[in-house]
Protein backbone atom coordinates (compact mmCIF):
# COMPACT_ATOMS: atom_id res chain seq x y z
CA UNK A 1 0.00 0.00 0.00
CA UNK A 2 1.34 2.73 -1.37
CA UNK A 3 -0.52 6.07 -0.28
CA UNK A 4 0.34 9.22 -0.41
CA UNK A 5 -0.44 10.80 2.82
CA UNK A 6 -0.39 14.50 2.32
CA UNK A 7 -3.94 15.68 3.32
CA UNK A 8 -5.40 18.26 0.87
CA UNK A 9 -6.30 21.33 2.45
CA UNK A 10 -9.20 22.50 -0.32
CA UNK A 11 -11.88 20.33 -0.74
CA UNK A 12 -15.45 19.85 -0.21
CA UNK A 13 -17.74 17.74 2.47
CA UNK A 14 -18.84 15.54 -0.49
CA UNK A 15 -14.81 14.76 -1.68
CA UNK A 16 -14.41 14.07 2.34
CA UNK A 17 -17.11 11.47 2.14
CA UNK A 18 -15.92 9.86 -0.83
CA UNK A 19 -12.37 9.22 1.05
CA UNK A 20 -14.26 7.95 4.31
CA UNK A 21 -16.09 5.48 1.91
CA UNK A 22 -12.75 4.40 0.61
CA UNK A 23 -10.94 4.43 3.65
CA UNK A 24 -13.86 0.98 4.81
CA UNK A 25 -12.34 -0.38 1.94
CA UNK A 26 -9.46 -3.29 1.52
CA UNK A 27 -7.54 -4.58 -0.82
CA UNK A 28 -9.18 -7.77 -2.38
CA UNK A 29 -12.47 -6.69 -0.73
CA UNK A 30 -15.61 -7.69 -3.70
CA UNK A 31 -18.12 -4.49 -2.57
CA UNK A 32 -21.65 -4.73 -3.54
CA UNK A 33 -21.78 -0.90 -4.70
CA UNK A 34 -24.92 1.18 -4.80
CA UNK A 35 -24.52 4.88 -6.87
CA UNK A 36 -23.24 7.57 -5.62
CA UNK A 37 -20.55 8.60 -2.72
CA UNK A 38 -20.29 4.60 -1.79
CA UNK A 39 -19.42 3.89 -5.86
CA UNK A 40 -17.04 6.79 -5.81
CA UNK A 41 -15.29 5.59 -2.89
CA UNK A 42 -15.14 2.22 -4.13
CA UNK A 43 -13.32 4.05 -7.28
CA UNK A 44 -11.06 5.69 -5.46
CA UNK A 45 -10.11 2.85 -3.18
CA UNK A 46 -9.42 0.91 -6.33
CA UNK A 47 -7.72 3.39 -8.20
CA UNK A 48 -5.48 4.09 -4.44
CA UNK A 49 -5.02 1.77 -1.98
CA UNK A 50 -7.03 -1.16 -2.81
CA UNK A 51 -6.17 -2.22 -6.78
CA UNK A 52 -7.49 -6.25 -6.73
CA UNK A 53 -10.82 -4.57 -5.23
CA UNK A 54 -13.92 -5.98 -7.54
CA UNK A 55 -16.73 -3.57 -7.45
CA UNK A 56 -20.32 -5.38 -7.71
CA UNK A 57 -23.74 -3.93 -9.14
CA UNK A 58 -26.81 -5.83 -8.78
CA UNK A 59 -27.91 -5.55 -12.47
CA UNK A 60 -25.29 -8.45 -12.64
CA UNK A 61 -22.36 -6.26 -13.51
CA UNK A 62 -18.73 -7.81 -12.09
CA UNK A 63 -15.42 -5.92 -11.62
CA UNK A 64 -15.81 -2.49 -14.35
CA UNK A 65 -13.52 -0.23 -15.01
CA UNK A 66 -15.65 2.42 -16.48
CA UNK A 67 -14.03 5.28 -17.95
CA UNK A 68 -16.92 7.89 -17.15
CA UNK A 69 -18.98 8.96 -14.13
CA UNK A 70 -21.11 5.61 -13.24
CA UNK A 71 -25.03 7.32 -13.30
CA UNK A 72 -26.93 4.49 -11.83
CA UNK A 73 -26.59 0.71 -10.51
CA UNK A 74 -27.19 -0.41 -14.37
CA UNK A 75 -25.63 2.07 -16.57
CA UNK A 76 -23.33 1.17 -18.83
CA UNK A 77 -20.50 1.94 -17.34
CA UNK A 78 -21.40 -1.04 -15.48
CA UNK A 79 -20.17 -3.28 -17.91
CA UNK A 80 -17.46 -1.43 -19.30
CA UNK A 81 -14.53 -3.49 -18.60
CA UNK A 82 -15.74 -5.67 -16.87
CA UNK A 83 -14.82 -9.19 -15.68
CA UNK A 84 -18.46 -10.80 -15.87
CA UNK A 85 -22.10 -9.71 -16.95
CA UNK A 86 -24.35 -12.15 -15.53
CA UNK A 87 -28.19 -12.00 -14.51
CA UNK A 88 -29.47 -10.24 -10.82
CA UNK A 89 -30.83 -13.42 -9.36
CA UNK A 90 -27.23 -14.75 -9.78
CA UNK A 91 -25.07 -11.83 -8.09
CA UNK A 92 -27.47 -12.18 -5.34
CA UNK A 93 -26.91 -15.76 -4.99
CA UNK A 94 -22.93 -15.65 -4.99
CA UNK A 95 -23.99 -12.75 -2.25
CA UNK A 96 -25.74 -14.93 -0.28
CA UNK A 97 -23.15 -17.86 -0.59
CA UNK A 98 -20.42 -15.67 1.06
CA UNK A 99 -18.34 -13.77 -1.71
CA UNK A 100 -18.92 -10.74 -1.14
CA UNK A 101 -16.88 -8.48 1.77
CA UNK A 102 -18.48 -5.31 1.89
CA UNK A 103 -22.13 -3.94 1.27
CA UNK A 104 -22.99 -0.47 0.95
CA UNK A 105 -26.26 0.45 1.52
CA UNK A 106 -28.50 4.10 2.08
CA UNK A 107 -31.83 4.67 3.85
CA UNK A 108 -34.18 7.55 5.02
CA UNK A 109 -34.15 6.61 8.47
CA UNK A 110 -31.03 4.35 10.81
CA UNK A 111 -31.51 3.61 14.49
CA UNK A 112 -29.38 2.75 17.23
CA UNK A 113 -28.67 -0.86 16.26
CA UNK A 114 -28.00 0.55 12.42
CA UNK A 115 -31.31 -0.89 11.04
CA UNK A 116 -32.35 0.94 7.86
CA UNK A 117 -35.89 1.93 6.76
CA UNK A 118 -36.00 3.11 3.11
CA UNK A 119 -39.72 2.03 2.50
CA UNK A 120 -42.16 4.40 4.29
CA UNK A 121 -41.76 7.15 6.80
CA UNK A 122 -45.45 6.19 8.61
CA UNK A 123 -45.60 9.92 10.19
CA UNK A 124 -49.30 9.86 11.60
CA UNK A 125 -50.13 6.46 9.78
CA UNK A 126 -48.84 3.22 9.27
CA UNK A 127 -47.27 0.82 6.54
CA UNK A 128 -50.55 1.05 4.62
CA UNK A 129 -51.24 5.04 5.13
CA UNK A 130 -47.62 6.56 4.67
CA UNK A 131 -47.26 10.05 5.20
CA UNK A 132 -44.19 9.30 2.64
CA UNK A 133 -43.67 6.41 0.68
CA UNK A 134 -40.20 5.69 -0.02
CA UNK A 135 -38.47 3.54 -3.38
CA UNK A 136 -38.79 0.45 -1.28
CA UNK A 137 -36.08 -2.00 -0.17
CA UNK A 138 -33.86 -2.54 -3.53
CA UNK A 139 -31.50 -4.83 -3.01
CA UNK A 140 -30.73 -3.01 0.29
CA UNK A 141 -32.76 -5.92 2.61
CA UNK A 142 -30.48 -8.72 0.82
CA UNK A 143 -27.17 -6.54 1.34
CA UNK A 144 -27.77 -5.85 4.77
CA UNK A 145 -28.74 -9.56 4.95
CA UNK A 146 -25.75 -11.08 3.71
CA UNK A 147 -22.62 -8.73 3.01
CA UNK A 148 -19.79 -10.02 5.91
CA UNK A 149 -20.03 -6.31 6.71
CA UNK A 150 -21.73 -3.54 5.40
CA UNK A 151 -21.23 0.57 5.61
CA UNK A 152 -24.29 2.86 5.84
CA UNK A 153 -24.05 6.48 4.21
CA UNK A 154 -26.97 8.81 5.10
CA UNK A 155 -27.19 12.71 6.26
CA UNK A 156 -27.20 13.12 9.94
CA UNK A 157 -30.46 14.54 10.76
CA UNK A 158 -32.82 14.15 14.17
CA UNK A 159 -35.91 12.88 12.48
CA UNK A 160 -33.60 10.48 10.83
CA UNK A 161 -31.46 9.35 13.31
CA UNK A 162 -33.85 7.60 15.54
CA UNK A 163 -34.62 5.42 19.14
CA UNK A 164 -36.19 3.03 16.59
CA UNK A 165 -37.27 3.18 12.50
CA UNK A 166 -40.64 3.21 11.15
CA UNK A 167 -39.87 -0.09 9.52
CA UNK A 168 -37.03 -2.18 9.54
CA UNK A 169 -36.18 -2.52 5.16
CA UNK A 170 -32.64 -3.64 5.80
CA UNK A 171 -31.31 -5.34 8.69
CA UNK A 172 -28.71 -4.17 11.30
CA UNK A 173 -28.66 -5.58 14.65
CA UNK A 174 -32.08 -5.35 15.33
CA UNK A 175 -32.48 -5.48 18.64
CA UNK A 176 -28.78 -5.55 19.60
CA UNK A 177 -26.52 -7.88 21.29
CA UNK A 178 -27.04 -11.22 19.40
CA UNK A 179 -30.41 -10.94 17.99
CA UNK A 180 -28.83 -10.58 14.08
CA UNK A 181 -27.62 -13.41 14.23
CA UNK A 182 -30.16 -15.34 16.34
CA UNK A 183 -33.15 -13.91 13.48
CA UNK A 184 -30.83 -16.43 11.31
CA UNK A 185 -28.67 -13.60 9.01
CA UNK A 186 -25.65 -14.86 7.57
CA UNK A 187 -23.95 -11.42 7.05
CA UNK A 188 -21.97 -9.60 9.66
CA UNK A 189 -23.99 -6.42 10.08
CA UNK A 190 -23.17 -2.97 9.40
CA UNK A 191 -19.17 -1.84 10.82
CA UNK A 192 -20.16 1.95 9.92
CA UNK A 193 -22.41 4.73 9.60
CA UNK A 194 -20.90 7.62 7.65
CA UNK A 195 -23.06 10.85 7.59
CA UNK A 196 -22.01 14.42 6.60
CA UNK A 197 -20.94 15.31 10.04
CA UNK A 198 -19.12 12.04 11.70
CA UNK A 199 -18.58 8.67 11.62
CA UNK A 200 -20.40 5.92 14.08
CA UNK A 201 -19.26 2.21 14.57
CA UNK A 202 -20.43 -0.20 16.75
CA UNK A 203 -20.25 -1.77 19.96
CA UNK A 204 -18.53 -5.01 19.72
CA UNK A 205 -20.77 -6.14 22.65
CA UNK A 206 -24.53 -4.16 22.82
CA UNK A 207 -24.22 -3.78 19.10
CA UNK A 208 -25.25 0.04 19.76
CA UNK A 209 -24.02 2.48 17.71
CA UNK A 210 -21.41 5.23 19.15
CA UNK A 211 -19.70 7.99 17.91
CA UNK A 212 -15.93 7.51 16.67
CA UNK A 213 -15.15 10.64 14.64
CA UNK A 214 -16.27 14.02 13.70
CA UNK A 215 -15.33 15.95 10.38
CA UNK A 216 -13.06 18.62 11.10
CA UNK A 217 -15.05 21.82 12.09
CA UNK A 218 -17.87 19.44 14.01
CA UNK A 219 -18.52 19.38 17.89
CA UNK A 220 -19.99 16.45 19.89
CA UNK A 221 -22.90 18.66 21.10
CA UNK A 222 -23.87 18.95 17.44
CA UNK A 223 -24.05 15.27 16.62
CA UNK A 224 -25.51 14.87 20.10
CA UNK A 225 -28.06 17.23 18.92
CA UNK A 226 -28.98 15.63 15.75
CA UNK A 227 -29.52 12.12 16.82
CA UNK A 228 -32.70 11.18 19.04
CA UNK A 229 -31.21 8.95 21.64
CA UNK A 230 -29.14 9.02 23.94
CA UNK A 231 -25.71 8.70 22.43
CA UNK A 232 -22.77 6.96 23.34
CA UNK A 233 -19.64 8.38 22.46
CA UNK A 234 -15.97 7.06 22.24
CA UNK A 235 -13.78 7.83 24.98
CA UNK A 236 -11.67 9.41 21.97
CA UNK A 237 -13.61 11.26 19.65
CA UNK A 238 -11.62 11.11 16.57
CA UNK A 239 -11.44 13.61 13.77
CA UNK A 240 -12.60 12.01 10.41
CA UNK A 241 -9.30 12.42 8.60
CA UNK A 242 -9.86 14.77 5.02
CA UNK A 243 -9.23 13.16 1.99
CA UNK A 244 -5.20 13.32 0.79
CA UNK A 245 -4.34 15.26 -1.98
CA UNK A 246 -4.32 11.79 -4.25
CA UNK A 247 -7.41 10.88 -3.30
CA UNK A 248 -9.15 14.42 -4.09
CA UNK A 249 -7.12 14.46 -7.64
CA UNK A 250 -9.04 10.99 -8.67
CA UNK A 251 -12.09 12.36 -7.26
CA UNK A 252 -12.02 15.07 -9.46
CA UNK A 253 -11.10 13.15 -12.24
CA UNK A 254 -13.68 10.88 -11.99
CA UNK A 255 -16.84 13.31 -10.79
CA UNK A 256 -15.04 15.68 -13.05
CA UNK A 257 -18.50 17.23 -13.37
CA UNK A 258 -19.44 17.14 -9.86
CA UNK A 259 -22.92 15.07 -10.12
CA UNK A 260 -22.16 13.29 -6.96
CA UNK A 261 -19.53 15.67 -5.21
CA UNK A 262 -21.01 19.24 -5.83
CA UNK A 263 -23.54 20.71 -8.67
CA UNK A 264 -25.26 17.67 -9.18
CA UNK A 265 -27.46 17.32 -12.14
CA UNK A 266 -28.24 20.84 -11.71
CA UNK A 267 -26.84 22.80 -15.51
CA UNK A 268 -26.29 19.39 -17.33
CA UNK A 269 -27.71 20.13 -20.95
CA UNK A 270 -27.44 17.83 -24.13
CA UNK A 271 -24.44 19.46 -25.30
CA UNK A 272 -22.46 19.41 -22.00
CA UNK A 273 -23.38 16.05 -20.83
CA UNK A 274 -22.05 14.77 -24.22
CA UNK A 275 -18.85 16.69 -23.76
CA UNK A 276 -18.57 15.47 -20.23
CA UNK A 277 -18.82 11.89 -21.71
CA UNK A 278 -16.46 12.49 -24.00
CA UNK A 279 -13.36 14.22 -22.12
CA UNK A 280 -13.68 11.93 -19.44
CA UNK A 281 -12.89 9.01 -21.90
CA UNK A 282 -10.06 10.76 -22.34
CA UNK A 283 -8.90 11.49 -19.05
CA UNK A 284 -9.81 8.22 -17.56
CA UNK A 285 -7.92 6.48 -20.40
CA UNK A 286 -4.79 8.27 -19.43
CA UNK A 287 -5.06 6.93 -15.51
CA UNK A 288 -5.45 3.66 -15.74
CA UNK B 1 -61.06 -20.94 -33.92
CA UNK B 2 -58.08 -22.80 -34.71
CA UNK B 3 -55.75 -22.96 -31.72
CA UNK B 4 -52.11 -21.98 -32.53
CA UNK B 5 -49.08 -22.84 -30.48
CA UNK B 6 -47.52 -19.07 -30.81
CA UNK B 7 -44.28 -20.54 -29.38
CA UNK B 8 -43.76 -23.42 -32.28
CA UNK B 9 -44.28 -20.63 -34.69
CA UNK B 10 -40.91 -20.19 -36.78
CA UNK B 11 -41.32 -16.39 -37.27
CA UNK B 12 -42.84 -14.55 -34.56
CA UNK B 13 -42.14 -10.92 -36.06
CA UNK B 14 -44.92 -8.30 -35.57
CA UNK B 15 -44.74 -4.86 -34.44
CA UNK B 16 -44.98 -3.55 -30.44
CA UNK B 17 -48.14 -2.50 -31.13
CA UNK B 18 -49.55 -5.85 -32.37
CA UNK B 19 -47.44 -7.77 -29.65
CA UNK B 20 -49.02 -5.50 -26.75
CA UNK B 21 -52.64 -5.85 -28.24
CA UNK B 22 -52.18 -9.76 -28.86
CA UNK B 23 -50.87 -10.69 -25.62
CA UNK B 24 -51.55 -8.27 -22.74
CA UNK B 25 -55.52 -8.16 -21.36
CA UNK B 26 -56.93 -6.26 -19.21
CA UNK B 27 -56.41 -8.13 -15.75
CA UNK B 28 -53.26 -9.94 -16.32
CA UNK B 29 -50.30 -10.23 -14.27
CA UNK B 30 -47.21 -8.81 -16.37
CA UNK B 31 -43.56 -8.43 -15.69
CA UNK B 32 -40.42 -6.45 -17.37
CA UNK B 33 -36.60 -7.36 -18.05
CA UNK B 34 -34.24 -4.55 -17.32
CA UNK B 35 -32.58 -3.11 -13.97
CA UNK B 36 -31.59 0.38 -14.03
CA UNK B 37 -30.80 0.03 -17.81
CA UNK B 38 -32.13 -1.82 -20.63
CA UNK B 39 -35.95 -0.44 -18.85
CA UNK B 40 -39.06 -1.46 -21.80
CA UNK B 41 -40.35 2.07 -21.66
CA UNK B 42 -41.00 2.31 -25.03
CA UNK B 43 -43.34 -1.06 -23.66
CA UNK B 44 -45.02 0.98 -21.26
CA UNK B 45 -46.16 3.75 -22.90
CA UNK B 46 -47.79 1.50 -25.91
CA UNK B 47 -49.68 -0.41 -23.01
CA UNK B 48 -51.24 2.64 -21.84
CA UNK B 49 -52.17 3.77 -25.30
CA UNK B 50 -53.68 1.20 -25.72
CA UNK B 51 -55.58 1.69 -22.66
CA UNK B 52 -54.83 -1.17 -20.83
CA UNK B 53 -56.78 -2.09 -17.39
CA UNK B 54 -56.52 -3.29 -14.15
CA UNK B 55 -52.94 -4.94 -14.36
CA UNK B 56 -50.47 -6.62 -11.62
CA UNK B 57 -46.98 -5.72 -12.30
CA UNK B 58 -44.48 -8.07 -10.59
CA UNK B 59 -40.91 -6.62 -10.55
CA UNK B 60 -37.72 -6.18 -8.98
CA UNK B 61 -36.90 -2.40 -9.26
CA UNK B 62 -39.14 -1.42 -12.63
CA UNK B 63 -38.55 2.32 -12.35
CA UNK B 64 -39.79 3.44 -15.93
CA UNK B 65 -42.01 0.65 -16.15
CA UNK B 66 -43.82 1.10 -12.73
CA UNK B 67 -44.27 4.57 -12.37
CA UNK B 68 -45.70 5.28 -15.72
CA UNK B 69 -48.38 2.84 -15.26
CA UNK B 70 -49.24 3.64 -12.11
CA UNK B 71 -49.24 7.46 -13.03
CA UNK B 72 -51.42 5.99 -16.23
CA UNK B 73 -54.25 4.28 -13.48
CA UNK B 74 -53.12 0.86 -15.14
CA UNK B 75 -51.79 -0.87 -12.18
CA UNK B 76 -53.89 -2.23 -9.88
CA UNK B 77 -51.72 -3.92 -7.59
CA UNK B 78 -47.41 -3.83 -7.61
CA UNK B 79 -45.40 -7.04 -6.38
CA UNK B 80 -41.66 -5.12 -6.46
CA UNK B 81 -38.45 -4.27 -4.89
CA UNK B 82 -38.50 -0.60 -5.14
CA UNK B 83 -39.81 2.32 -7.72
CA UNK B 84 -37.97 5.45 -8.23
CA UNK B 85 -35.98 6.71 -10.83
CA UNK B 86 -32.25 6.32 -9.13
CA UNK B 87 -30.22 8.98 -9.67
CA UNK B 88 -32.53 11.23 -11.92
CA UNK B 89 -35.19 11.27 -8.88
CA UNK B 90 -38.02 10.06 -6.93
CA UNK B 91 -41.03 7.89 -8.64
CA UNK B 92 -43.56 10.67 -8.18
CA UNK B 93 -46.36 8.93 -9.71
CA UNK B 94 -45.83 5.81 -7.44
CA UNK B 95 -45.86 7.82 -4.29
CA UNK B 96 -49.06 9.82 -5.18
CA UNK B 97 -50.78 6.99 -5.47
CA UNK B 98 -50.27 5.32 -1.98
CA UNK B 99 -50.39 8.56 -0.07
CA UNK B 100 -52.69 10.12 -1.78
CA UNK B 101 -55.16 7.76 -4.11
CA UNK B 102 -54.06 9.54 -6.72
CA UNK B 103 -54.88 8.67 -9.61
CA UNK B 104 -56.53 5.65 -7.55
CA UNK B 105 -55.40 3.29 -4.91
CA UNK B 106 -53.02 0.60 -5.39
CA UNK B 107 -52.20 -2.90 -3.74
CA UNK B 108 -48.43 -2.99 -2.89
CA UNK B 109 -46.62 -6.06 -2.05
CA UNK B 110 -42.91 -5.23 -0.52
CA UNK B 111 -40.08 -7.76 -1.83
CA UNK B 112 -36.17 -6.91 -2.32
CA UNK B 113 -34.56 -7.32 -5.46
CA UNK B 114 -33.03 -10.64 -4.72
CA UNK B 115 -36.04 -12.09 -3.64
CA UNK B 116 -38.25 -11.00 -6.71
CA UNK B 117 -35.37 -12.53 -8.66
CA UNK B 118 -36.25 -16.01 -6.61
CA UNK B 119 -40.14 -15.63 -7.29
CA UNK B 120 -39.14 -15.79 -11.58
CA UNK B 121 -36.14 -18.24 -10.47
CA UNK B 122 -39.30 -20.28 -8.80
CA UNK B 123 -41.56 -19.71 -11.83
CA UNK B 124 -38.77 -20.82 -14.00
CA UNK B 125 -38.14 -24.35 -12.40
CA UNK B 126 -42.04 -24.96 -11.74
CA UNK B 127 -41.57 -25.21 -8.17
CA UNK B 128 -44.02 -23.66 -5.80
CA UNK B 129 -41.45 -21.50 -3.84
CA UNK B 130 -38.04 -20.96 -2.54
CA UNK B 131 -36.07 -20.45 0.20
CA UNK B 132 -33.54 -17.37 1.03
CA UNK B 133 -31.75 -16.03 3.95
CA UNK B 134 -32.88 -12.73 3.00
CA UNK B 135 -36.06 -10.78 4.59
CA UNK B 136 -35.04 -12.95 8.09
CA UNK B 137 -35.35 -10.22 10.77
CA UNK B 138 -36.81 -7.48 8.95
CA UNK B 139 -40.49 -5.67 8.44
CA UNK B 140 -40.75 -6.90 5.25
CA UNK B 141 -41.96 -10.70 6.43
CA UNK B 142 -44.39 -8.56 8.85
CA UNK B 143 -46.52 -6.90 6.04
CA UNK B 144 -46.43 -9.36 3.79
CA UNK B 145 -48.34 -12.25 4.58
CA UNK B 146 -46.79 -14.18 1.34
CA UNK B 147 -43.33 -14.18 2.86
CA UNK B 148 -42.89 -16.63 5.37
CA UNK B 149 -40.39 -18.26 7.55
CA UNK B 150 -39.69 -22.22 8.55
CA UNK B 151 -37.07 -24.13 10.11
CA UNK B 152 -34.81 -26.15 7.56
CA UNK B 153 -36.08 -29.59 7.69
CA UNK B 154 -32.45 -30.52 7.10
CA UNK B 155 -30.35 -28.42 9.49
CA UNK B 156 -33.40 -26.48 11.71
CA UNK B 157 -31.89 -22.94 10.39
CA UNK B 158 -34.32 -20.16 9.88
CA UNK B 159 -35.16 -19.72 6.07
CA UNK B 160 -37.34 -17.09 4.83
CA UNK B 161 -39.91 -18.13 2.14
CA UNK B 162 -41.21 -16.66 -1.44
CA UNK B 163 -43.87 -17.63 -3.67
CA UNK B 164 -43.25 -18.70 -7.32
CA UNK B 165 -44.28 -15.45 -9.79
CA UNK B 166 -46.21 -16.97 -12.53
CA UNK B 167 -46.72 -13.52 -14.89
CA UNK B 168 -49.24 -13.70 -17.54
CA UNK B 169 -47.20 -12.26 -20.01
CA UNK B 170 -43.35 -11.49 -19.42
CA UNK B 171 -42.13 -8.75 -21.81
CA UNK B 172 -37.98 -8.12 -22.43
CA UNK B 173 -36.17 -6.27 -23.96
CA UNK B 174 -32.47 -7.79 -25.57
CA UNK B 175 -30.00 -7.04 -27.55
CA UNK B 176 -30.64 -8.91 -30.59
CA UNK B 177 -32.94 -12.00 -31.80
CA UNK B 178 -33.57 -13.80 -34.50
CA UNK B 179 -37.23 -14.13 -35.78
CA UNK B 180 -37.75 -17.35 -34.29
CA UNK B 181 -37.12 -15.55 -30.67
CA UNK B 182 -33.93 -17.04 -29.65
CA UNK B 183 -32.70 -13.82 -28.04
CA UNK B 184 -29.37 -12.76 -26.91
CA UNK B 185 -28.31 -9.98 -24.20
CA UNK B 186 -25.08 -8.28 -24.31
CA UNK B 187 -24.00 -7.12 -21.13
CA UNK B 188 -25.60 -7.90 -17.87
CA UNK B 189 -29.28 -9.73 -18.16
CA UNK B 190 -31.31 -8.93 -15.01
CA UNK B 191 -33.70 -11.06 -14.29
CA UNK B 192 -34.48 -11.97 -17.73
CA UNK B 193 -33.89 -15.48 -18.30
CA UNK B 194 -35.90 -16.47 -15.44
CA UNK B 195 -38.89 -13.91 -16.45
CA UNK B 196 -39.08 -15.35 -19.75
CA UNK B 197 -39.69 -18.63 -18.21
CA UNK B 198 -41.80 -18.33 -15.72
CA UNK B 199 -44.35 -16.84 -17.69
CA UNK B 200 -47.66 -18.14 -19.96
CA UNK B 201 -46.74 -15.62 -22.86
CA UNK B 202 -43.35 -13.64 -23.67
CA UNK B 203 -43.02 -10.94 -25.55
CA UNK B 204 -38.93 -10.19 -26.87
CA UNK B 205 -38.44 -7.09 -28.36
CA UNK B 206 -34.92 -5.72 -29.30
CA UNK B 207 -32.06 -3.55 -30.98
CA UNK B 208 -32.08 -5.46 -34.26
CA UNK B 209 -33.21 -8.58 -35.45
CA UNK B 210 -30.29 -11.20 -36.68
CA UNK B 211 -30.41 -14.08 -38.62
CA UNK B 212 -30.40 -17.51 -37.02
CA UNK B 213 -26.68 -18.01 -38.26
CA UNK B 214 -25.89 -15.37 -36.27
CA UNK B 215 -27.18 -16.37 -33.16
CA UNK B 216 -25.67 -19.94 -33.29
CA UNK B 217 -22.00 -18.20 -33.65
CA UNK B 218 -22.44 -17.08 -30.06
CA UNK B 219 -25.13 -19.93 -28.56
CA UNK B 220 -24.11 -18.62 -25.23
CA UNK B 221 -25.35 -15.44 -25.47
CA UNK B 222 -28.92 -16.19 -25.90
CA UNK B 223 -30.80 -15.71 -22.84
CA UNK B 224 -33.86 -17.19 -23.94
CA UNK B 225 -34.58 -19.79 -26.60
CA UNK B 226 -37.37 -19.90 -28.74
CA UNK B 227 -39.46 -22.47 -27.14
CA UNK B 228 -39.68 -20.13 -24.39
CA UNK B 229 -41.05 -16.93 -27.15
CA UNK B 230 -44.12 -16.28 -27.86
CA UNK B 231 -43.75 -12.49 -29.96
CA UNK B 232 -40.62 -10.81 -31.45
CA UNK B 233 -41.00 -7.01 -32.46
CA UNK B 234 -37.37 -5.05 -33.99
CA UNK B 235 -37.95 -1.93 -31.41
CA UNK B 236 -34.47 -0.04 -31.85
CA UNK B 237 -34.10 3.07 -28.99
CA UNK B 238 -36.74 0.64 -26.63
CA UNK B 239 -35.40 2.16 -23.58
CA UNK B 240 -34.97 5.90 -24.37
CA UNK B 241 -34.19 8.03 -22.34
CA UNK B 242 -32.61 4.83 -20.43
CA UNK B 243 -29.25 3.38 -21.29
CA UNK B 244 -28.89 0.39 -23.56
CA UNK B 245 -25.31 -1.19 -23.23
CA UNK B 246 -23.00 -1.35 -26.46
CA UNK B 247 -26.40 0.47 -27.92
CA UNK B 248 -27.12 3.61 -26.50
CA UNK B 249 -25.96 6.13 -24.07
CA UNK B 250 -28.35 6.87 -20.66
CA UNK B 251 -29.89 10.47 -21.91
CA UNK B 252 -29.96 11.79 -18.26
CA UNK B 253 -30.82 15.76 -19.55
CA UNK B 254 -33.93 14.64 -21.30
CA UNK B 255 -34.48 12.30 -17.92
CA UNK B 256 -34.35 15.22 -15.77
CA UNK B 257 -36.49 17.18 -17.53
CA UNK B 258 -38.81 14.67 -17.92
CA UNK B 259 -38.94 13.80 -13.74
CA UNK B 260 -39.12 17.54 -13.54
CA UNK B 261 -42.45 17.62 -15.37
CA UNK B 262 -43.99 14.38 -13.15
CA UNK B 263 -43.79 16.45 -9.88
CA UNK B 264 -46.87 17.76 -10.17
CA UNK B 265 -50.20 15.35 -11.49
CA UNK B 266 -51.03 17.89 -13.83
CA UNK B 267 -47.24 17.91 -15.31
CA UNK B 268 -47.63 14.30 -15.68
CA UNK B 269 -50.90 14.61 -17.33
CA UNK B 270 -49.39 17.46 -20.10
CA UNK B 271 -46.29 14.99 -20.43
CA UNK B 272 -48.26 11.53 -21.59
CA UNK B 273 -50.42 13.65 -23.47
CA UNK B 274 -47.66 14.94 -25.48
CA UNK B 275 -45.24 11.86 -25.50
CA UNK B 276 -47.82 9.26 -25.36
CA UNK B 277 -51.21 10.25 -26.67
CA UNK B 278 -50.00 12.70 -28.75
CA UNK B 279 -48.15 10.07 -30.94
CA UNK B 280 -49.53 6.89 -32.28
CA UNK B 281 -46.26 5.02 -31.59
CA UNK B 282 -42.87 4.34 -30.56
CA UNK B 283 -41.54 5.90 -33.80
CA UNK B 284 -43.64 8.62 -33.58
CA UNK B 285 -42.36 9.56 -30.04
CA UNK B 286 -38.65 8.94 -31.21
CA UNK B 287 -38.80 11.10 -34.31
CA UNK B 288 -40.10 13.44 -31.99
CA UNK B 289 -37.07 13.31 -29.06
CA UNK B 290 -35.11 13.53 -32.61
CA UNK B 291 -32.93 11.18 -34.94
CA UNK B 292 -29.90 13.27 -34.46
CA UNK B 293 -30.17 13.50 -31.05
CA UNK B 294 -30.45 9.41 -30.59
CA UNK B 295 -27.54 9.11 -32.74
CA UNK B 296 -25.11 10.94 -30.49
CA UNK B 297 -26.37 8.88 -27.97
CA UNK B 298 -25.51 5.73 -30.03
CA UNK B 299 -22.28 7.13 -31.34
CA UNK B 300 -21.11 8.13 -27.92
CA UNK B 301 -21.65 5.10 -26.24
CA UNK B 302 -19.48 3.25 -28.96
CA UNK B 303 -16.37 4.78 -28.10
CA UNK B 304 -17.18 3.04 -24.40
CA UNK B 305 -18.14 -0.15 -25.19
CA UNK B 306 -18.80 -2.09 -28.80
CA UNK B 307 -19.87 -5.28 -29.74
CA UNK B 308 -16.26 -7.07 -31.11
CA UNK B 309 -16.93 -10.36 -31.59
Amino acid sequence: MAENQNFARDYNLPELLVAAAARELRDGDVVFVGVGVPLLGALVAKLTHAPNLIMAMESGSVGPMPYRIVLGIGDNACVENAICTTSLWRLFADQQRGYFDVGMVGGAQVDKYGNLNSTAIFGSGDYYHPASRLPGSGGANDIASSARRTVITIPLEKRRFLERVDYITSPGYLNGYDSRKKAGLPGGGPVAIITNKCIFRFDPETREAYLDSVHPGVSVEEVRANVSWDLKVAPEVKVTPPPTEEQLRIIRIIDRAGIYTNNGLKNLTFESYIQLLEGSLEELQQLF
Amino acid sequence: MEFVNTRKKTDKRMTLKEAIATFVKDGDTIAFGGMGGIQCVAHAYEIIRQGKRNLTLIGDSPCEAGDLLVGAGVLKRMEIAWCSYAVAGLAHNFRRAVEQGIPHPIEVEDYSNFTIGLRFLAGAMNVPFLPTKSLLGSDLPKYNARIKTMDDPYTGETVALVPAARPDVAIVHVSRSDKRGNAQMFGFSSNAENLVRAAKKVIITCEEIVSTDEVRRHPNLTIAPEYTVDAVAEVPFACHPWNMPYYYAYDIPFHIQQLTAFRTREGFERWMDEWCFGVDSWEGYLAKVGWDRLERLRRVERRFTHISC
